[in-house]
Order: structure tokens, then C-alpha cells, then sequence
């Protein structure tokens, strides 16, 4: 019972705001004459083969991989309050460079793509470090700097793109760095679809995909279960009351930062080291602002971003199809923009709803923790002592039993 | 009827006031008139059957413990939310506020705890924020002027619409607030805790001010848990217990010990002074710590003191001249401009606020929202805050939160703080309940020096009186204190030493066992060498 309360709570707000969205876009599909419900249709069809089924939810998973780790390098920062908007920038630069170094070194298998990883990593989390540097010397907004960052670090990557990285032969079309040698590359998981019994379709399942869900579990871990994930999220809370208790907030800025900037740079690699080895003029961009509306969706919590990228990947296979089918591809757009701004609104009154209710002192975690463990008999034994006159502050325990058959009434 | 019933449960002789007669037909009608208020939140009834009766022109003070409705009651009046049952009536008259416009439009003003003033206007432009006189589209400040000098003049407040906020003391700022309220109109006001933040000295003015006002005939309702201070202002009183009124009492014939009674039904606790348990070594060394400001005089200017072990080191002074700072010094916050900070014997000048908390100094904070609580988290994580490093909470590098939740649990049954269990949001406690998890987990660290800054404010009498033992207690096991408060009789009650802070510096050094809190008062105001020869 408790554990339902909490788990309906926490997803009252993202549901009502994709319930919310989707109305949304269908009123406005509906203005500008294209029909919802076909849309809707297109989104959910698969295919009609097993083959074209596999495939499709191989390219939802594929694109959720990088959205996902996008949603954690954001969400990272957000829980201690930092806005790091420069994930894009971040994840650009850092993929550019990793994927210039990787085709410039030959070494064994595994080694070679930890190189990449690890050079990705470090890019981005110094790219990251400069924004944190500046706000706890200069005391610059983070969101100024990581915006500026973003254009200064596209140029840079273009830069190096077009000149000291370049591997494409003069006058190409697509422009990209020397392609990684195969010991770079990330094996792709198709040899678990002959396990599961499926066809095993043309596209690669990238194997970056466990890579991303172990990074995510290691978040949710280090976040939740340490002491500095304590810490970061006391940072998030209250600033003034985590330093009076020991946080060292200027440290903590550039550590969350930096941690931020790390998980950005991975971004890149799923598609870098699982299909185009190399990076090239048309590399997928704008994940690091989708990233922010993933972490948004999924409330900043591990397994929330999953869902929200798998949302996002969801709507963004339809892409394809929808043009297909001569429907403008503009109403998947429409619709995770409405999905993004119905979340925001939605957290917003979810969190105040539930902390008026908590301040007036039987908010829905007082009621969990109140009625949830047990059935009536305990609440009734604990409401003497306890319940009764801690969460009425004013009304005495007599009172407390009335209201209790009141509103059980 | 509801009458009948509350003076029914109320001691005898205590009804008997002039407020009975005053409720008689005949008279002219009530200014402030409550009959049977009920105001229910999700599964809590905050106020219920509230009757209450204020005659025109009088000081009419409502009493109750923290966390007895008072404020609650207090919003329903001023139209910030709507009862669920009951009447509200004005001059005999039903009313029906729907925001606190309303509740301006029809004549009641509302002086808040915390006053809300933007302290780099004037006078003049504070008092007028909201409701602008214009001409032109301009601010019309020879009006507001002369509205202001005008309402300055008649109730005795003594304000001069041009200076800046900033620059006022506490009284001055009070004043301030109450002139936003007659500027607009007001017939009613309510002062919510008014002498909170006081010397006695001001609060002497404040009185002075609030007779000006009955004398115009405008009707004040003093909400207050000073019985002292209601029984020399008010003229009726009514008691608030548990979300209900519970009876009137005339404050000329009612001791504090009855409306004690009526509030809590048990006596007020008082701090004892008791026998010294001060030993030799001392915990804690100032020297000459200096706080430095980027502009104008320091905020804490060389302040040298020791703490011994088992000693209470009392600092009286009014808020604002240099304790926030100086704790903040003590716990690392603030940088020193020069001076040593020794614990034990070891110089902890340089030391990070953790590393300053593992060597054992506690803090009861100020401001428990701002730096005590995280308000948004479980209790068992509040628990954890500021012992990090330390268990039982934490295991290595990891959250024990298994451990936590059990210690959270055992502080609560210990301290007696009220609440669901460890899982409850810290915001959802009151803010007596809020410092007694405080206190506890700061206990429970066994400090050497504990911080104590304001350890009583806003908590109700049974709260204070559990954590004066506390400390008792800690003291007696040679635990050494520094204790900063605004409560004259706290600080009397409870140090074995007190200093006087005045403009960042420590100007006097009094044997608590004698000084009366007049004469603190005087130190703290920096008028007792002055007045002295006066």
C-alpha cells in the first residue's frame, strides 16, 4: 500500500503531463487538418514483420541510450541545483576529440575504446570544470557561462573538424575525421535477440547500451546511497543549511560539475563507438538540450530518465515513418515540446500541492509514512503518541481520532 | 450557549472579567466579533469552535501556545484563507474575505513577526509600497508626506519619512510596519508577536505607541505567549488551546501562573540557576576575532571570550550587532579578518566547517530553516545532516539507512519529537518539534562546544522548558555552551557567564546571578552607561 502511494505519486505528474501533452497536440494537429489519430497510429505501428518490429524497438533503444545518459549528465547538476545547460557544447567537443584520438592510436580491443571513453570523459568534465571555476571564483551564473561554452566549444569542434582532424578526402560532401580502427568498436548486443527467440534484424543494438545502464545504476547509487551523494543533494536542498553542516559548497560545484561534464561526455560514444566511427559534420546534435527536457520528464531520478528517454526515442522513430506517410514531421516536435512544458508545470504543481499538504501537516508523505506500513489498527495505536499530536500541531489526539473517522467515513 | 461552554471549562473567577459585560447587548456593536470558526486542513482541524470578542478601542490579546492555532485564526481574520465554518463579523456586520484586500478594504491591517520591509527605501517609500499615491503617473511624495508626518503625529510614532530603512533599529522598523497599516486605513491591527524581536526597553515604547493608538479608537489584537507582557497591555484576554478557544480572562484579575494554566494546563517551566558546574579547561578560546566587511565597521570587531567545560557563556545584545556573525566565525562560515579560534587545544582557526563539527562542536542554528533543516527531506535525513562523516548514519563512504532511520526513531522517542516516524518531511513538523529533532541530533554527537543560537525561539513553553534541561543536563556532564538569545530570562536563567554585545564588540560582562533584565537590557541598548548618570 505505502509502496503504491509513493510509486502513483511520483508518477501522477509525469502521466498527467503526457495525458496533458497529447491532448494538446491533438488539438493543434487537429487545427492545422491533419487527422491524431492517424498520426498516433503511424507512431505505434512497428512494422508487420517480427524483423520490422525488432528493428523498430532497436532504433528506439538506440536513440534512448545517448538521451538517457543526456538526462543523467543534466539531472546530476540539478539535483544540486546547478543548471548545466552546456551539455551540448560538452558532449560535442569531448566526442570530436575522442573520436580524433581514436583513430589515431592502434591498440588491443578493449583497451582502445576505454581510451575513447576515457578521453571523452575527461573533455567534457574539463569543459564542465571551466563553468564551475568560473562560478566559484567569479561567481558567474552557470547558465551564462555553459550557454557561451556551448558556442565556443561548437566552434572549436568545427574547427577541428574541418582542419586538424579532418580524414575525409577533399570535396566530400559529409566532411568527418578518420574513421576509428575496428578494434575501437563496441560489438553490438543482436547475438541476445537469437537467445530471446526474435529475428535478429539488420540494425546493430548498440552494446553501449549496457555501458549506459551500468553508468545509471552507479548514479542512482552514488546520488542516494553515499555520502556524497548526501551532500550533493543537501547542496540542492538548502545551501546554507549544507554548509552549516560541514559542505564545502565551492568544492561542491566543481565536483557536481565536473561528475556532470564526465557523463556528458559519454553521450557521444554510443553512436561514435557503435555505428559511425567517426565523427562527422551531420553527427547527431541537440541531445544535450533534449537531455535537460529527459531529465525534466524523469524528475532527476535514474529510473524517471530512463522512461522519459524511452518516451523521447519512442516519439522520435516516428520521424521517419510520419514522412513516409506525407504527415509533417514537425507534430513529433510539437509534441515533446508540449510533453516538456506540461512537465514543468505539472512538477510545479505536484510539488507544491504536496508540500502545502505536508505543511499544513498531513501532506502525502505524512500520510504514507502515517497509514502506509500498516492497516487501521496501527494508525490507531500510533496515533496517541505519535500521529496524533505531532501532525495536528494544534488538535490533541482525541480530536486527531475524530477526524480520522470523519474522513474515513 | 458557546459562551457558556467556554467559560464552563474555564477555572473559576476567570470569566468574570469585564469581557462578559462587554458581550451584553445594548453596547455598540463588537469591532471584531468570531463566532464558531472551524478551519480544517487534510485530516488536521487547525481551528474549531473559536469564539471570539473585541470591543472598539481596546488591546485585545490572544494567548496560546506555539502551535495552538493562533496563526491560523490570525489568517482567517486577514482573508488568507476562508473558514470552513463559522462567522466573521465587522461593526456587526457578516463578512466574507476572499484575500487579504478584503480584509485591508474593510479596515483590519496586519503587523507580521518578520517584518516585511525593503531596507534600501525610505520610510516613506516603504510605507506607501502597494498603495502609491500618483499624480501624473508619479509617485506623489508631497502627499505621502504629509499622510505620513500626519499619522506619525497623531499615534506617536515618531518616524522620519526619509530615512532609509536600513539605517532604523528594531523599534524603528515596528513602527514602520504599524504605519503601513494605518496608511491604509486600517481600524483593526493585528500584531503577530510584536515584542518577538524587543529590548524591554522598546517594548516600554511599543506599549506606549499601542495605548496612542486605543486612545484614537482604533483596536489592536495582540497575539503573544508573553503572559507578562499581556497581562500590562491588554485589556481582555482570550486563551487558545489545542485549536479552540478555551475561555477570557481579565487580565487585572488573572496571574500568569492561572493563564499559564489555561494555555497549557501545567505551570511555566523557568530556567534555574543552579550550582556551578564550571571545571578549569577550557573548550573554547576567542581571541581578538575580527569579522571583516567590505564596507563600514565590522560586523564582529575583537571579540575575545573562553568557554570552560561545563560552563554556559551567555551573549545578550539586540539582534544585528554581530552574534549571527560571530557563530559563523565560530563554525567556519566566515572567514576571519584576524584572531584565533581555539577548541581545546587545538587552534581550529583554519579548519573547514567539517572538520571544525568532527572535533566536536554542535550547532543549534539560528534560523533552524535556513541553516538547520533540509525542509524537503525525510527526517532520518535531517538526522544525518552535519554528521555525515560520523555514524551511526553513515557506514564509510556509504548512507546506513537502515541505521539512520532507527537513531532518527530513537531521537524522537528521547526528545520527544512529535511526528509520524523518520519518514515524514521535516516541513511537516511544527517548529517546536522541528528543534527538538535539532537539539537531539546535535546532543547526540556528544559535542565539546555546543552552539546554541536562540535554542527556544518559536517553540512553544512545553518544547522550551525540555530544552532548558537538555542543556542543564549537557552542561552538568561538562559539555561547555555558548549561548546566544534574545529571552533576557533564558540567558539569565541559563549562563554562568554573560557577555553584552553591542556594534560587534563584547561591551560588558555581567555576573548573571544579580543583574536584573533591565539592566541587560540597558547594556544591550548601550544606553546603561549614559542612563547611568541620568
Amino acid at each position: 500500500m505505502s509502496v503504491l502511494r509513493r510509486v502513483g505519486l511520483a508518477l501522477f505528474a509525469p502521466v498527467l503531463a503526457v495525458v496533458v501533452a497529447v491532448v494538446i497536440s491533438s488539438a493543434v494537429m487537429a487545427a492545422l487538418q491533419v487527422d491524431p489519430f492517424r498520426v498516433f497510429a503511424v507512431m505505434v505501428d512497428f512494422g508487420d514483420t517480427p524483423s520490422q518490429q525488432v528493428t523498430a524497438i532497436v532504433v528506439v533503444l538506440n536513440r534512448a541510450v545517448p538521451l538517457f545518459l543526456a538526462g543523467l549528465a543534466v539531472a546530476i547538476a540539478f539535483r544540486m541545483g546547478l543548471f548545466n545547460i552546456g551539455v551540448e557544447g560538452q558532449y560535442r567537443l569531448a566526442t570530436v576529440l575522442a573520436a580524433g584520438v581514436g583513430a589515431a592510436v592502434a591498440l588491443p580491443g578493449p583497451l582502445h575504446v576505454l581510451l575513447i571513453v576515457v578521453v571523452a570523459m575527461a573533455v567534457a568534465a574539463i569543459w564542465a570544470g571551466i563553468v564551475a571555476v568560473l562560478k566559484v571564483t567569479r561567481g558567474v551564473s552557470e547558465v551564462i557561462s555553459s550557454i557561451m561554452l556551448n558556442v565556443i566549444a561548437l566552434g572549436i569542434a568545427s574547427f577541428l573538424l574541418t582542419g586538424p582532424l579532418r580524414g575525409s578526402p577533399e570535396g566530400a560532401s559529409i566532411i568527418s575525421t578518420a574513421e576509428i580502427p575496428e578494434s575501437g568498436w563496441v560489438p553490438s548486443l543482436n547475438g541476445v535477440f537469437g537467445v530471446l527467440g526474435l529475428a535478429d534484424p539488420p540494425r546493430q543494438l548498440y552494446g553501449f547500451l549496457v555501458v549506459a545502464l551500468v553508468v545509471g545504476a552507479v548514479i542512482a547509487v552514488l546520488l542516494n546511497r553515499t555520502r556524497f551523494g548526501f551532500d550533493l543533494r543537501a547542496a540542492g536542498l538548502s545551501p546554507s543549511a549544507a554548509s552549516a553542516s560541514g559542505v564545502d559548497s565551492r568544492a561542491m560545484v566543481v565536483k557536481t560539475m565536473l561528475l556532470s561534464g564526465a557523463v556528458a561526455g559519454l553521450i557521444g560514444m554510443p553512436d561514435l563507438l557503435g555505428s559511425t566511427h567517426a565523427y562527422t559534420t551531420d553527427f547527431t546534435s541537440g541531445l544535450g538540450f533534449l537531455g535537460i527536457a529527459v531529465a525534466l520528464l524523469g524528475r532527476n531520478k535514474p529510473i524517471g530518465i530512463a522512461l522519459g528517454a524511452l518516451l523521447f526515442a519512442f516519439l522520435d522513430r516516428a520521424l521517419v515513418p510520419l514522412q513516409i506517410q506525407d504527415f509533417p514531421a514537425s507534430v513529433v516536435t510539437i509534441i515533446q515540446g508540449t510533453i516538456v512544458l506540461a512537465v514543468v508545470v505539472a512538477n510545479e504543481v505536484a510539488r507544491r500541492v504536496a508540500r502545502r499538504s505536508a505543511e499544513r501537516g498531513s501532506g502525502p508523505a505524512a500520510a504514507v509514512a502515517g497509514d502506509g506500513s500498516t492497516g487501521p489498527g496501527q494508525a490507531a495505536g500510533g496515533a496517541g503518541e505519535g500521529t496524533g499530536a505531532g501532525v495536528s500541531r494544534t488538535t490533541g489526539a482525541g480530536q486527531r481520532t475524530d477526524e480520522r473517522q470523519e474522513t474515513g467515513a | 450557549m458557546a459562551t457558556a461552554g467556554t467559560s464552563g471549562g474555564t477555572p473559576a473567577g476567570l470569566s468574570t472579567g469585564g469581557t462578559g459585560a462587554g458581550g451584553a447587548g445594548g453596547e455598540a456593536p463588537l469591532a471584531v466579533e468570531l463566532r464558531g470558526i472551524t478551519k480544517r486542513f487534510p485530516g488536521v482541524v487547525a481551528n474549531r469552535d473559536i469564539e471570539l470578542r473585541v470591543r472598539r478601542g481596546e488591546v485585545h490579546a490572544i494567548v496560546g501556545e506555539n502551535g495552538a492555532g493562533k496563526s491560523t485564526l490570525m489568517k482567517t481574520l486577514y482573508g488568507e484563507h476562508r473558514p470552513d465554518e463559522g462567522q466573521i463579523l465587522l461593526d456587526g456586520r457578516e463578512v466574507s474575505f476572499r484575500s487579504p484586500a478584503d480584509a485591508i478594504a474593510a479596515g483590519i491591517g496586519m503587523v507580521h513577526q518578520h517584518f516585511m520591509l525593503a531596507d534600501n527605501f525610505t520610510v516613506l517609500e516603504n510605507v506607501v509600497l502597494g498603495s502609491e499615491p500618483t499624480r501624473g503617473g508619479r509617485l506623489d511624495r508631497a502627499t505621502a508626506r504629509r499622510r505620513i508626518t500626519e499619522i506619525s503625529e497623531r499615534y506617536g510614532l515618531g518616524l522620519r519619512p526619509d530615512d532609509l530603512v536600513e539605517d532604523l533599529g528594531v523599534g524603528d522598523r515596528q513602527r514602520v510596519e504599524i504605519a503601513k497599516v494605518l496608511y491604509r486605513n486600517a481600524r483593526t491591527l493585528i500584531l503577530d508577536e510584536p515584542t518577538a524581536v524587543l529590548v524591554p526597553q522598546e517594548v516600554d515604547e511599543l506599549f506606549g505607541n499601542l495605548a496612542e493608538l486605543k486612545r484614537e479608537g482604533l483596536t489592536v489584537i495582540f497575539i503573544s505567549h508573553k503572559l507578562d507582557e499581556v497581562r500590562r497591555v491588554a485589556d481582555a484576554i482570550t486563551v487558545i488551546r489545542r485549536g479552540t478557544t478555551v475561555g477570557t480572562a481579565d487580565p487585572r484579575t488573572t496571574t500568569a501562573r492561572q493563564l499559564a494554566e489555561m494555555m497549557v494546563g501545567a505551570e511555566l517551566p523557568s530556567p534555574e540557576i543552579r550550582t556551578s558546574t564550571v571545571r578549569e579547561t577550557p573548550v573554547l578560546r576567542l581571541r581578538e576575532v575580527t569579522v571583516g566587511a567590505p564596507t563600514g565597521r565590522p560586523p564582529v570587531d575583537a571579540v575575545s571570550l573562553t568557554v570552560r567545560e561545563g560552563e554556559v557563556v551567555g551573549i545578550a545584545g539586540v539582534e544585528g550587532n554581530g552574534q549571527a556573525e560571530l557563530v559563523d566565525a565560530v563554525m567556519g562560515l566566515r572567514p576571519l579578518a584576524a584572531g584565533t579560534v581555539h577548541l581545546g587545544d587545538d587552534d581550529i582557526t583554519t579548519w573547514s566547517t567539517r572538520a571544525r563539527r568532527e572535533a566536536g562542536l554542535g550547532l543549534i542554528p539560528e534560523d533552524r530553516h535556513r541553516q538547520g533543516m533540509l525542509l524537503d527531506a525525510p527526517l532520518w535525513e535531517n538526522r544525518i545532516l552535519g554528521h555525515q562523516t560520523r555514524p551511526p548514519a553513515v557506514k564509510g563512504p556509504f548512507i546506513d539507512r537502515r541505521a539512520a532511520r532507527a537513531d532518527t526513531a530513537r531521537i524522537m522517542r528521547d526528545y520527544d519529537v512529535r511526528a509520524p516516524g523518520p519518514d515524514t518531511l521535516a516541513v511537516a513538523l511544527s517548529g517546536g518539534n522541528q528543534q527538538k529533532l535539532i537539539v537531539g541530533r546535535e546532543m547526540s554527537a556528544r559535542p565539546r562546544l555546543l552552539l546554541a543560537a536562540h535554542p527556544t525561539r518559536g517553540v512553544d513553553v512545553g518544547a522550551q522548558g525540555a530544552i532548558w534541561r537538555l542543556l542543564e543536563e549537557a552542561r552538568a556532564e561538562g559539555m561547555g555552551i555558548l549561548l546566544i538569545s534574545a529571552d533576557l530570562d533564558e540567558l539569565i536563567g541559563l549562563s554562568d557567564t554573560l557577555h553584552v554585545m553591542l556594534r560587534g564588540r563584547l561591551v560588558a560582562t555581567l555576573d548573571p546571578s544579580v543583574v536584573t533584565p533591565e539592566q541587560l537590557g540597558g547594556h544591550m541598548t548601550g544606553a546603561q552607561t549614559a542612563a547611568g548618570a541620568a
